[in-house]
């Protein structure tokens, strides 16, 4: 499949007015069913191509006419949002879906009593949606209202309690209040779900690292270590992995062995990080290593 | 024995009219049932116990990636005597599908789109067409084929591979559905195999899972389930694979900082 990935590409395109119209349908039906925003470039690819061309799309049209609604409340181009969204609601008058799309605008236009005023009826109409639910908490955290927004959101979770995409945004709500054992708890959560993905590794020892303690310090090491092993690419692991190391080792509770063992996996840490600057022409990989000295805690002279 | 030559009306007023009835049939079918099939309401409660369900099984197959507390803490929540998810929900038990009006109506649609039009059309198909020979297969059948395809004709002398009107109708009831798909898109209605299939296997599985059972058995799944951090050896893993693929020791690293 054919990706019009950047988007100098697209202008280039739209300039010698040579994009094929099929080729952009193709485009979009692919990142629909990937479920990838690109709303600038949707919205682009509409205004500049299949605009003209709508009434060739059939009955695809209006789930096209539905991704550039969302598009273009994204970008804030409620010129291209505005006709779609009237001409969906001329097709489906009543549909929740289309429901849901005009309390986005709404969102959008910054009237967020009135998007859930739009939002409430549609969960007493349909107390199993989920999407709409999930805005909700999406207009409370557009408002600044995180406490509110993470009442929301657990409400929301006890009921759709294998949502990961809702606990990870709880993830992020709670690091936002500076409430790490919770966050770590989402993390958790998100680890079960996939236990075979590094970045939640990563992101987890993070918090915990974040958290402190000997017994914390501990922790991160073995997810930094983890994530290490899953992706050996994970820089953002190996350096987590050398100051966790070192933390460990400096702390007075821990025993010699220990320490020891500690210390190898800091060096292994150490020798990755340096492998792989040294690997990159434009960065100096032995200063990034001065630079790590002077940040360890532990005194090695 | 002596080559049968059919009448070439048989193919204009048997022949394709037969398989232009039940394809119509089909198409006319699909769109009735669109017509008074009613959208399933789930209930929210029922959401949530799936959803519950799932969890509880990924925290059993991946417990052993969280640390031994976390997973405790979440066996707490599920299994606890007094205030556990799986222990304290009370879920009405399965409905009794001849007692509930909703399923009796869902019954009777699937009836009315169904099994009425296939009996109606059947019969009439009988009735009309019955006691010609349509077409023949072309390659030779032995006996037992007989009763199969030429429904309706009962010659002892005619040969196997000749199908009879009636018989001719059957097997494009079930033969059509690639055509179906094809002009209907997946899953539609039209087609009467599915439906046979589903009414087969049906009675069984169509009724709703029984939540208090369901419950009870993952409780006691997650009950006997062990914790078995596999990130405690990850450090010295990670180590010895280090030391494996490069014997310069990492120790001189550390001796040198």
């Amino acid at each position: 499949m054919y990706y019009l990935s950047s988007r100098r590409q697209i202008e280039a395109k739209m300039a010698t007015l040579d994009l094929d119209w099929e080729e952009v349908r193709d485009t979009l039906r692919t990142w629909r069913e990937d479920n990838t925003r690109h709303s600038e470039e949707v919205v682009d690819m509409w205004y500049y191509c299949l605009r003209h061309y709508k009434h060739k799309l059939g009955d695809e049209r209006w789930m096209v006419e539905e991704q550039v609604v969302i598009a273009g409340l994204d970008c804030n181009r409620l010129d291209v949002a505005e006709p779609c969204l009237v001409s969906l609601n001329e097709q489906f008058p009543g549909s929740l879906r289309i429901r849901k799309l005009k309390g986005m605008r709404l969102e959008a236009l910054e009237r967020f009593d009135e998007a859930m005023d739009v939002y409430d009826g549609i969960i007493r109409q349909d107390e199993t949606n989920s999407s709409v639910r999930k805005r909700k908490v999406a207009v409370l955290k557009g408002q600044g209202r995180y406490a509110d927004a993470i009442k929301e959101l657990t409400e929301y979770l006890k009921k759709f309690m294998s949502d990961t995409e809702g606990w990870q945004e709880l993830c992020d709500l709670y690091l936002k209040e500076g409430d790490y054992s919770k966050a770590a708890f989402c993390m958790e959560e998100l680890i079960l779900s996939n236990p075979h993905y590094h970045l939640f590794y990563t992101k987890y020892a993070e918090i915990k690292y974040t958290q402190g303690g000997l017994e914390n310090y501990e922790l991160a090491r073995s997810y930094f270590c983890q994530a290490a092993k899953l992706n050996p690419g994970n820089l953002r692991a190996l350096y987590g992995l050398y100051l966790s190391c070192s933390q460990v080792a400096s702390s007075p509770k821990c025993t010699t062995q220990k320490k020891k063992e500690t210390l190898r996996l800091e060096a292994w840490a150490l020798k990755e990080i340096t492998e792989k600057y040294s690997k990159c022409r434009d960065v100096d990989g032995s200063k990034i290593v001065e630079t790590f000295r002077s940040l360890s805690v532990t005194d090695k002279a | 024995m002596a080559e049968l030559l059919l009448d070439s009306d048989i193919r204009i007023w048997v022949f394709l009219p037969i398989v232009l009835i039940t394809f119509l049939c089909g198409i006319v079918r699909h769109y009735v049932s669109v017509l008074i099939s009613t959208q399933k309401k789930v209930d929210l409660q029922q959401v949530q116990d799936s959803q519950a369900m799932i969890r509880s099984r990924m925290l059993r197959e991946n417990g052993k990636y969280i640390p031994k507390q976390s997973f405790l803490m979440r066996r707490h929540f599920f299994n606890n005597e007094e205030s556990g998810y799986l222990k304290t929900a009370r879920r009405p038990a399965a409905p009794q599908p001849m007692t509930d009006p909703n399923m009796m109506v869902e019954m009777l649609k699937g009836q009315l789109t169904n099994v009425v039009p296939m009996i109606a059309i059947g019969g009439w198909i009988n009735w009309t067409f019955s006691g010609f020979v349509t077409t023949k297969v072309p390659f030779p059948l032995t006996l037992r084929f007989k009763p199969m395809l030429q429904r309706g004709i009962e010659l002892v002398s005619l040969d196997a591979s000749w199908v009879s009107s009636a018989s001719w109708y059957f097997l494009n009831v079930f033969g059509l559905r690639s055509i179906y798909t094809l002009v209907l898109g997946e899953n539609n209605a039209a087609d009467q195999a599915r439906i046979m299939e589903e009414q087969m296997s049906g009675a069984a599985m169509n009724m709703p899972q029984d939540p208090k059972a369901a419950f009870k058995a993952e409780w006691e799944a997650l009950e006997i389930a062990d914790h078995k951090w596999s990130l405690k050896d990850v450090e010295t893993d990670v180590l010895q694979k280090a030391e494996l693929e490069l014997p310069i020791d990492i120790q001189s690293y550390a001796n040198t900082a």
